[in-house]
């Protein structure tokens, strides 16, 4: 008799789970990262999956339904424009709007002379960032809404009604799509809240990263001040939206903040006293957080050693995943390191022989979970993804 | 700016909107809880714009 849908869940959810403790499931679980990938798959544009929420959701379901995954999540195309063009947001590049339909968005950074945060205003974002968010940079980065003093529009109003309303719509909608994602195919929803580390944050949305690289030179204290004033916030953003069965980490998304980014004494001085009690601090309520290392941390790996043993899941972008495994897999569980140009550009055999590789040096005792390293977008084509699947199932069985 | 020091997961604190009601009647703990509820919303659009849009 074939499981029912609910036993399927249980099973893949135990599997992932097990793996994420740093221990050997039954098998290696699959917990691909598909973004605009089931966009190709399911025959859509990326403007209808970045646009139309509900088509991104539909083609979500599409491939959890047609390939053997344990975890997925729910959109990883994360950012619905809709919401973005509510509050009029300058920072994005919406396909079918700004760029061509077929491609995914983009985020679009400011020269530095335009940067959302004025380098004089460090000491404003440090005594109160909720109210420097609300009355100094949204007003920068969204074309409608007006700072105070300024005479109220009616543009100005709808952007936060829209925006605010837009926001739970979705939100609530994201939390319907993972119940179906469990009951129409019994797969596991990856991941529940997000995480930035504060010096990301202040590269990304607020001071750039060229205006970020010349305050490390010229104001270091500074940064570490706002660094440390961001900390609770994102903390707090971080725990309402985790798991509250504590079953499935925290996504931290890391960006520009590792070497060469930065130097080895500001990563040491700034960004890990920073991001490290965050992660500790989410441990101690009983959650564990994804390390998305974007890019290549290798030089960072012995400080996330640091960390509490199983408090996080390292994955392995440019990272060498092996090494990341010699350093961190006593630990900590690995996921990823398959190459996505290889998912472009390889060919089946070649993807097969890389996901061979990488289930015999790192997943040989359980605590790895099988992945791209990075976001799977519409360039991977669908027989190495498939590939990728079945033989993880054929060869990654304990 | 204004002088208050925000608190995580607050916009307006309790303390400071308690002050611009008129002597509560019935169970104080009752407004309290709901406006610090509806208040996170607020906070929480805000830094999601930051974190997560």
């Amino acid at each position: 008799m074939s499981k029912s849908k609910e036993e399927l869940y249980q099973e893949r959810l135990k599997r992932y789970t097990k793996a994420m403790q740093n221990e050997k499931p039954d098998m290696i679980p699959l917990r691909p990262f598909v973004a605009e990938f089931t966009a190709l798959y399911a025959g859509y544009t990326c403007q209808e999956v970045t646009h139309d929420y509900e088509k991104a959701f539909l083609a979500a379901r599409r491939c959890a339904a047609d390939f053997d995954w344990d975890a997925i999540v729910g959109n990883m195309v994360y950012v619905w424009t809709g919401l973005t063009q509510a509050i009029n947001l300058t920072y994005y590049a919406t396909p079918g709007i700004d760029i061509p339909p077929d491609v995914g968005f983009q985020y679009r950074e400011p020269p530095e002379e335009k940067a959302f945060m004025k380098p004089e205003e460090y000491d404003d974002l440090i005594k109160d960032p909720t109210d420097y968010l609300f009355n100094i940079w949204l007003p920068r980065v969204s074309q409608d809404i007006v700072p105070p003093g300024e005479p109220v529009t009616f543009r100005h109003n709808l952007a936060f009604l829209k925006g605010g309303m837009a926001m739970i719509q979705y939100f609530d909608a994201l939390g319907r799509q993972n119940q179906l994602l469990r009951e129409e195919t019994g797969t596991v929803s990856a991941i529940s809240g997000i995480l930035k580390a504060p010096l990301d944050i202040l590269a990304d949305k607020l001071r750039g990263y060229y205006g970020l690289a010349r305050d490390l030179m010229e104001r270091p204290d500074k940064v570490l001040a706002a660094c440390e004033a961001l900390m609770p916030h994102l903390f707090q953003v971080a725990l309402s939206g985790a798991d509250p069965e504590k079953n499935v980490p925290v996504a931290m998304w890391m960006h520009r903040t590792c070497v060469p980014f930065i130097s080895p004494q500001h990563f040491q001085d700034i960004y890990w006293p920073t991001t490290k009690p965050i992660l500790e601090e989410l441990w101690n309520n009983g959650h564990q957080t994804l390390l998305y290392a974007e890019g290549n941390w290798d030089f960072h790996l012995s400080a996330f050693r640091e960390l509490p043993a199983g408090s996080v899941i390292f994955h392995a972008d440019r990272s060498n995943i092996f090494e990341a495994h010699r350093i961190l897999g006593d630990r900590f569980c690995i996921s990823g390191g398959i190459p996505n140009t290889l998912l472009s550009i390889g060919t089946p055999e070649e993807v097969r022989d890389y996901c061979k590789k990488v289930i015999d040096e790192v997943a040989r005792d359980g605590g790895y979970i099988m992945d791209a390293s990075a976001i799977i977008q519409n360039d991977a084509r669908v027989e190495n993804v498939k590939v990728l699947t079945d033989f993880t199932r054929e060869y990654g069985q304990y | 700016m204004e002088e208050i020091k925000r608190k995580p997961g607050v916009c307006i604190p309790w303390e400071e909107k308690v002050k611009e009601l008129p002597p509560l009647s019935g169970d104080p703990e009752l407004v309290r809880r709901v406006w610090e509820e509806v208040d996170f919303l607020g906070y929480l659009f805000i830094w999601h714009c930051l974190v997560s849009f």
